[in-house]
């Protein structure tokens, strides 16, 4: 029976698929000669009347080809469309993707290079009537490769029906990806000053929001040196920038701040004062020198300058409570060696050999994960739960090593003082001091790894290696260089006492773990991730006391070791019910609320309860100064509550795209916004700046006039 | 000896990096003097012509935006009525060896026969010095110097930023307009617009 249903609605869904197509443009020239052909479409083939609908300029460059932003930067051309509109039809203005630059020889150029589509909304007033709606556009634009340029244009046109209020309208989802390429309005203002051909602006920009590899574009021509360096500070909630200034006849500009791959805010910046505060992040685009030939030379001296800050950063990564009980005990156990110059020398290789192979690996996954689009940073691993999980146990599990609780065969960080260890131990330890070194970080490695950003791979994968360097930089200097040997305390008792005190900073890192777990997978399956590691610790007590015995169930162990770490990765939650963890969180705040959709929406309005609807994102100050100032207040939520009113939450930190057309349906392309619906009246769209006052009135405006008795929730 | 000798390259390439790209020219600055080779092999100096009204021509014949101006016609009749004012008309080409229009004096040569070029002359700068120290960054993009040596107009050579070619009747020519203010002694009222064109095929 489960089965004939199934069946039934795959093909339910197969003929949906084959009815509903989006509606496709046909091009008069043909696009088959040109270098970056455009397609037209709709997010859907039928409209009504009074309403708008999104059309896509579906641009495909060809390999090695790229087209033009708004603004195209030093060279280039933007695109212009004249449209033929049928009677009673409007068109929004253009919006563009977020853009990425291009320096070829001095020359900024801002372009795509991959697939990108232009949407504009078409608007049509009530009087359009039912039937065909033909609609057509001449647009041009510059298509280039990194050595020719060639205009291009084309005809496109549409046929879009108008249908009745009532008829169905179903949408094209890859308008969602659309949608999310574009660059999201700040909801706050930016402030710049020009001086002495220096310009600096000041962007609202939340401190724990990412960015990686960013650039400031501007859409007015005449106030930016496109291709000057940019030089980028965060101070707190700020993020200023300081670049090159080529004019300052302007009031107010239009920015957009990219800071990632395809992740834009855009903003208005109006005139004022700008002070390069806070601390430098990594430095983009741009010539960097402003040096004839420059570009291979200022890459080399960043190389320079980074790697000296990645041997130097891992260098004082061996002061981190991660690494640093592993570094003191190998380092005694090299101490005792004393004598015999060629073992000490061969054990510091091998351990370097360890520690670099495992860096550059994780360098090399890095790149990788970058290169397909993801932005990330060092430990980047830790964004994944499962990943520290293990890394959990493994800390823990040396901890338990540390305090004696049990030995290992291979890995050796030096307690079996009277057996010298074999190259191989000595490259596993260092291997695993690398690995687990990767959840701290320490002055200096930001500013290197950041320049790997920049660096081409070669370059970057040598800073990964030179923190690896850094990183066994002690070793090395304790095996060949024997007056610091000599200088190490002679073993002996103590360091018994002293290897089991270094298991406090081994548990002190996996207290920072469970922390950082518990923040992604909520204190429930935090609960469940920690019985398991107490059975991982039994298995280990029980190892540890076989071995004491003289008796060997390293196999079992290992087995029923491995076995509950799978089961512990198993049971670690996914992503959707991490999801409903921080919604969870959020539930404790003074005013609670229900995740924003508008099916429930509807259900809410239909049972005639208001509502309060807010759309909010974690990187949007202007969203988080109103809640705490005005929304997460006990006197709000004394009153709403008072007042039965339903709280939503459409959270738009990551760009979901049905808040992102719901946002559109209310004329906003962006958070924050604010709607009040009173029950059977029509939504209130409250300013953007709240106060509890706003709120409070709101609310009690309709409950003198409307008729529901208010009940405890 | 030997040493002085590297002592003395070193010295160069030092102050031949520390040579300033970006830094674009200043209105109502002194205009940067150059020495360039132009289709005959001869060697051309901008300061030989003070005294006189200079128009830059940045150049690359195998730019659609470059065509544009030349087979409507506009940019010769612009270089024309130039020089009956008494102006010297410089077209430059910075386009390096092996990029798109790069071309060899001889080439040149014939190009401008057949397109009928009315430019004083035509100069070769494939290294790019020039055309870098004035932040050329498209072709075309125009310079205008006065007669004291001082830059009084840089920018597009016209208001219409297309590859089209019926745009040119109808938009603003920015340098006939600025010449013909320069000679009735007027300043010259747009003295700043936005270059459009192909990026300036630099060699690096």
């Amino acid at each position: 029976m489960t089965f004939d249903l199934r069946a039934f609605l795959v093909m339910v869904a197969l003929i949906w698929m084959t009815l509903v197509q989006p509606a496709q443009a046909q091009n008069a020239l043909g696009s088959n000669g040109l270098n970056v052909p455009a397609t037209l479409v709709a997010e859907s083939q039928k409209v009504q009347a009074g309403q708008s609908v999104t059309l896509a300029f579906v641009m495909e460059p060809k390999p090695t080809w790229h087209g033009y932003w708004e603004n195209p930067g030093d060279a280039g051309i933007g695109m212009s469309f004249n449209w033929d509109l049928p009677a009673g039809v409007s068109i929004g203005k253009p919006r563009f993707p977020t853009p990425d630059t291009l320096l070829i020889s001095g020359i900024m150029n801002y372009i795509y290079k991959g697939d990108y589509a232009v949407l504009v909304n078409l608007i049509i007033s009530e009087k359009v009537p039912l039937g065909s709606l033909p609609i057509s556009v001449k647009s041009e634009w510059l298509a280039c490769t990194d050595e020719i340029c060639v205009p291009e244009q084309d005809e496109l046109s549409i046929n879009l029906t108008v249908v009745s209020k009532d008829a169905a309208v179903s949408l094209d989802n890859a308008f969602n990806a659309y949608r999310e390429a574009l660059p999201r309005p700040l909801g706050s203002k930016a402030t710049f000053s020009v001086r002495d051909d220096i310009f600096r602006i000041s962007i609202p920009l939340p401190e724990n929001v990412d960015i990686t590899d960013p650039h400031f574009f501007v859409k007015e021509d005449g106030i930016l040196d496109y291709a000057a360096a940019q030089k980028f500070n965060r101070d707190r909630d700020k993020i200023i920038i300081e670049t090159g200034a080529r004019g300052d006849s302007f009031e107010s500009i239009n920015g957009v701040l990219k800071i990632g791959p395809q992740r834009g805010f855009a903003f208005k910046a109006i005139q004022g004062d700008v002070t390069m505060s806070g601390t430098a992040i990594a430095a983009g685009g741009g010539d960097g020198g402003n040096f004839i030939g420059g570009d291979g030379q200022s890459n080399t001296t960043l190389l320079i300058i980074a790697l000296g800050g990645a041997i130097l950063g891992g260098l004082l990564l061996n002061l981190m409570p991660c690494v640093f009980p592993i570094l003191s005990l190998k380092a005694m156990s090299l101490a005792k060696a004393g004598g015999d110059q060629a073992i000490v020398r061969r054990d510091a290789l091998a351990y370097t050999a360890g520690v670099v192979l495992v860096a550059t690996a994780l360098g090399a996954v890095l790149l990788g994960l970058r290169a397909s689009g993801a932005a990330v940073g060092w430990a980047f691993q830790l964004q994944d739960p499962r990943i520290i999980f293990v890394l959990l146990a493994l800390v823990t599990a040396i901890g338990f090593n540390l305090a004696g609780m049990f030995e290992l065969p291979n890995v050796n960080f030096g307690n079996k003082l009277a057996q010298k260890d074999g190259a191989v131990g000595s490259f596993w330890t260092g291997a695993l001091a690398a690995f687990v070194a990767t959840p701290c970080t320490g002055p200096f490695m930001a500013a290197a790894l950041g320049a790997t950003i920049v660096l081409p791979p070669v370059a970057a994968l040598l800073i990964f290696a030179g923190l690896g360097v850094g990183l066994a930089l002690p070793f090395l200097l304790i095996a060949f260089v024997p007056a610091i040997r000599r200088r190490l305390p002679k073993p002996g008792p103590w360091l018994d006492s002293f290897r089991k005190a270094m298991a406090v900073p081994m548990f002190l890192t996996s207290i920072g773990l469970i922390w950082l777990l518990g923040r992604q997978i909520g204190t429930d399956a935090l609960g469940l991730s920690l019985m398991f590691l107490l059975l991982i610790s039994l298995l280990l007590w029980w190892f540890g006391g076989g071995q004491m015995n003289g008796r060997s169930r390293g196999a079992l162990a290992t087995m029923a070791v491995i076995a509950s770490l799978a089961g512990g990765i198993a049971l670690l939650p996914n992503e959707e019910s991490m999801d409903s963890q921080k919604r969870a969180t959020a539930s404790t705040a003074i005013l609670p609320g229900e995740p924003f959709s508008e099916e429930r929406l509807s259900e809410l309005r239909a049972s005639g309860r208001p509502v309060f609807a807010y759309f909010t994102a974690d990187w949007c100050i202007t969203c988080k100064a109103n809640e705490a100032a005005a929304i997460q207040r006990t006197e709000t939520a004394d009153i709403f509550e008072s007042a039965n009113v339903a709280v939503l939450v459409g959270d738009w930190t990551r760009p979901d795209p049905v808040i992102s057309r719901f946002l559109e349906k209310h004329g906003r392309a962006g958070v924050p916004l604010y709607l009040y619906y009173a029950p059977g009246a029509e939504p209130i769209i409250l300013p953007q700046i709240l106060t509890v006052a706003t709120l409070t009135d709101l609310v009690n405006e309709p409950v003198a006039t409307a008729s529901f008795t208010p009940s405890k929730i | 000896m030997q040493i002085l000798k590297s002592f003395s390259i070193a010295a160069i390439a030092a102050v031949t990096l520390a040579t300033p790209l970006a830094a674009a020219q200043k209105i109502g600055s002194v205009a940067q003097d150059f020495k360039l080779t132009d289709v005959n092999g001869k060697t051309v100096q901008l300061s030989q012509f003070r005294g006189k009204t200079v128009v830059l021509e940045w150049h690359n014949p195998g730019c659609p935006f470059v065509v544009k101006h030349y087979e409507s016609g506009n940019m010769q009749a612009t270089q024309k009525a130039a020089r009956a004012q008494g102006a010297v008309w410089l077209t430059i080409n910075s386009g390096a060896q092996g990029k798109q229009g790069h071309m060899s004096g001889a080439e040149a040569k014939i190009m401008m026969a057949t397109q009928k070029f009315q430019s004083s002359n035509y100069l070769l700068d494939s290294k790019g010095l020039v055309g870098k120290a004035y932040s050329a960054k498209t072709t075309p993009h125009m310079y205008i110097i006065n007669g004291v040596g001082k830059l009084v107009y840089q920018g597009g050579i016209d208001d219409k930023p297309t590859a089209n070619q019926r745009d040119i009747e109808g938009a603003r020519n920015h340098v006939t307009a600025a010449l013909t203010e320069l000679k009735a002694g007027k300043s010259v009222s747009v003295a700043q617009s936005r270059p459009y064109g192909c990026s300036v095929k630099y060699a690096s």
